[in-house]
């Protein structure tokens, strides 16, 4: 698995590539949870390039969603492909984390989440 | 890794995280010799992730090391995988899996891996032999 970042603004977008699995998934969720403690609580993560996620992968996800819930940020997703988006939903994931068609659209949705008063 | 004369394929493990790495290869080169649609074997190897780590984590009451052995066949048009190993006696089967709502700091994980197994496999076998779980599970391979 390969994972790397980009800071637009408030907002980091985290790309993973690759299998998020029982192997790969506590690097996955410690670069989450390490942006959130760092003050980077408002995350996109672009799965566009994952073959799957385990539920290894789901518990990583879940952990930094609460931590990002507790800093008052939100992780959502983008990019999800059909095979992917199954997983989710056979999870119920999808009640708990936004999933947008793009990087653009979530960032947008993201931003209208900031307080105006900056 | 053991070939025997009816086409199965064996792979042997031990009870580590670090070895399941060999089992999706295992599984991605057959995939490939055998024109499985990459597909199901994506979701054969999630599969496998989700049972192997079951087994490696809570399988074993002892610190030593165990082998698993891994068989890939196909039969009768199905992808069909097998999973031997000497662990605690365990159905994945069986129900007792954490309910899947609640929020983002009351919901659960425990018992989504047999979720997936039970969503993504066409068939779902165990038998427990001697001291030994013998997990089959199997998938008809789609015609392209």
């Amino acid at each position: 698995m390969d994972i790397s970042e980009e800071n637009k603004g408030d907002i980091t977008i985290v790309e993973v590539k690759g299998r998020i699995d029982s192997n790969s998934a506590k690097t996955f969720g410690d670069t989450l949870t390490n942006l959130i403690k760092a003050g980077r609580a408002r995350l996109i993560v672009d799965l566009k390039n994952i073959v799957y996620i385990s539920s290894a992968g789901f518990r990583a996800l879940l952990l930094a969603g609460r931590a990002a819930e507790k800093q008052q940020g939100n992780i959502a997703l983008c990019n999800v492909s059909s095979e992917v988006r199954r997983l989710f939903d056979l999870a119920r994931f999808t009640d708990l984390f936004p999933i947008y068609g793009s990087r653009e659209e979530g960032t947008a949705k993201l931003s209208e989440t900031l307080s105006p008063f900056r | 890794m053991s070939h025997s004369d009816d086409g199965q394929i064996t792979l042997i493990i031990s009870n580590s995280i670090a070895e399941l790495q060999k089992v999706v290869d295992f599984v991605d080169n057959f995939g490939a010799a055998n024109n499985i649609p990459k597909s199901l074997t994506n979701d054969l190897n999630l599969c496998f992730d989700e049972l192997l780590n079951n087994t490696v984590s809570y399988g074993y009451e002892d610190q030593s090391e165990h082998s698993i052995a891994v068989t890939l066949s196909i039969v009768d048009g199905w992808l069909t995988a097998k999973i031997k190993d000497d662990g605690k006696p365990f159905d994945p089967r069986m129900p007792g899996a954490a309910p899947i709502d609640g929020t983002m700091q009351t919901r659960q994980i425990g018992g989504l891996g047999r979720g997936f197994v039970k969503a993504l496999m066409g068939a779902v076998d165990y038998e427990r032999k001697s001291q030994y779980n013998v997990l089959t599970i199997k998938r008809k391979i789609a015609e392209h």
